[in-house]
């Protein structure tokens, strides 16, 4: 049997964007020491990141539909709450690591993964509208995908995971994207209507992990002048960034 | 994204024209600051009663304040970075680094009264810088974002009060300094609607600005205190509610008419 074309080709697009995620571990190999100092700025910026990142969701998806954007927000937060539950009082593990740490890591990787269904049905759903826009929208997100894996990659990084490990994980995070390219590709018109809610499902579950998790875990091991700072430059880094894609 | 840069683009509210609407919706905007700088005093009112607030009730009053500041630290930055990226992001910056540089400097104890009604003070600027840009982006706008800030205010203004209390000061004594300390807010809205209207350019600096320093506020002091009082899940719940129906209602008055 063989694939269509088009097909593939939107699969190979996807796959793209969902590989740059990797690159987003790159900066550690700078960062031998996981000091507690660098652990809370490495999850400032991974805060920061996701902030930003989730601002440019909501504007997005409010474009659509402020409302949508809002159900879906909501329901993002509850997804993770309901994760939380899920894991219960277990203690965790993830890898080598045990405890704290290894929830911490599962759910960024969770929250993460689940945020790439929605880039995965923006760049299927691109393909609809031509050639040319299917490919800056790939090029967008692959981009956009860089600064996640940092994000990832930062609080895998602070919790003592190499710099392979991180790079790899960030590229599982990305996997939804090729996964869920194709059928929105297939069914444009049924995607289209559920991105607003899928954008403000990703925006919602990352600002509440943001607040939940690393602000928390940053707070415990540094300043908060210092977190706030690094927090809203990243923020701000992250805004500038999308914006110029 | 289906459209990323059109997403953004298509949400940047128009600047109409500044002047026409600084006096059309003076009046306005002046009854509203001034309305969110009294409610600033009733809440200190409230916080400095005696028996005061528990810890408990001011966590939850500093993360509701958390959440409406980051709801319009959101309605600001995504017109501004739709409009000018490297003028809005400088702006930001240079908002985190300015306000991070003396508190870089002090060593970490416990804020006196004093340093709570500076800190006060500081929040109020920022938040009149943030509804000056607002009126400039449309005149519902900037009236959404001051009616926010009333809500807002009553939460800051119990925890001042409840630090002043602390201190022995009474609740008049503590309802005048919350609103001294929050009169800021009115002056810099003025300021910064004035500059914008006679320097247009100045607009995406301003949301910079008023973005930057909002999210350094919240970040360095709002949420850390709340999350020792409370707990991080709660906060977290509060926070993003707050966020979210500030953007959601800050949206739909960035995009209507003037």
């Amino acid at each position: 049997m063989t694939v269509p074309p088009d097909l593939l080709r939107v699969f190979l697009y996807a796959l793209a964007t969902a590989l740059a995620t990797g690159l987003g571990a790159l900066p550690f190999l700078a960062v031998r020491d996981i000091s507690s100092r660098t652990m809370a700025t490495s999850n400032a910026v991974a805060a920061g990141l996701m902030l930003g990142a989730s601002i440019g969701l909501l504007s997005e998806g409010e474009a659509a539909s402020a409302g949508a954007t809002f159900v879906g927000a909501l329901l993002g937060v509850a997804f993770v709450l309901l994760t939380q539950r899920v894991m219960g009082d277990r203690e965790p593990e993830f890898g080598a690591l045990r405890g704290a740490g290894a929830r911490r890591v599962l759910l960024v990787l969770v929250v993460m993964t689940v945020h790439s269904f929605a880039e995965g049905v923006a760049v299927g759903v691109s393909f609809g509208g031509g050639e040319a826009l299917a490919t800056a929208i790939t090029v967008a997100i692959a981009v956009h995908n860089v600064p996640e894996g940092l994000a990832i990659s930062a609080v895998l990084r602070a919790q003592g995971e190499s710099v392979l490990r991180c790079a790899a994980w960030s590229v599982f995070s990305s996997l939804p994207q090729p996964l869920m390219a194709v059928p929105a590709y297939l069914f444009v018109r049924q995607f289209s209507t559920l991105l607003p809610y899928g954008l403000g499902f990703a925006a919602g579950a990352m600002v509440f992990l943001v607040l939940e998790e690393l602000l928390p875990e940053a707070y415990a091991h540094a300043r908060a002048p210092r977190i706030a700072m690094v927090t809203g430059l990243s923020a701000t880094a992250m805004l500038l960034f999308q914006r110029l894609l | 994204m289906t459209d990323a840069r059109g997403g953004l683009a298509r949400r940047g509210g128009k600047l109409h024209a500044p002047t026409r609407l600084m006096r059309t919706s003076l009046p306005v905007l002046l009854l509203l600051s001034s309305a969110a700088v009294g409610a600033a005093g009733l809440g200190a009112a409230v916080g400095a009663r005696r028996g005061g607030l528990s810890a408990a009730a001011l966590g939850w009053a500093g993360a509701s304040a958390a959440g409406l500041m980051l709801g319009v630290a959101y309605a600001l930055v995504a017109p501004g970075v739709a409009q000018a990226p490297w003028a809005t992001a400088f702006g930001a910056a240079l908002a985190c680094t300015a306000l991070w540089l003396p508190q870089s400097r002090t060593p970490d104890v416990a804020p006196d009264a004093r340093a709570a009604v500076r800190a006060s003070a500081l929040h109020s600027a920022a938040e009149g810088v943030a509804v000056g840009a607002a009126l400039a982006l449309g005149a519902r706008f900037g009236l959404v974002l001051a009616l926010t800030l009333v809500v807002h205010n009553l939460s800051e203004g119990a925890v001042l009060g409840a630090a002043l209390r602390d201190e022995g000061h009474g609740r008049g004594a503590a309802a005048r300094a919350a609103t001294l300390a929050r009169g800021g807010q009115v002056l810099f809205a003025l300021l910064t609607g004035a500059l914008v209207a006679a320097q247009p350019a100045a607009l995406p600096w301003a949301l910079g600005v008023g973005f930057g320093a909002l999210v350094y506020l919240l970040f360095a002091e709002l949420l850390p205190d709340s999350y020792v009082a409370v707990g991080r899940t709660g906060i977290a719940l509060v926070v993003s509610v707050g966020l979210g129906i500030v953007a959601l209602l800050g949206g739909g008055a960035r995009g209507g008419a003037p």
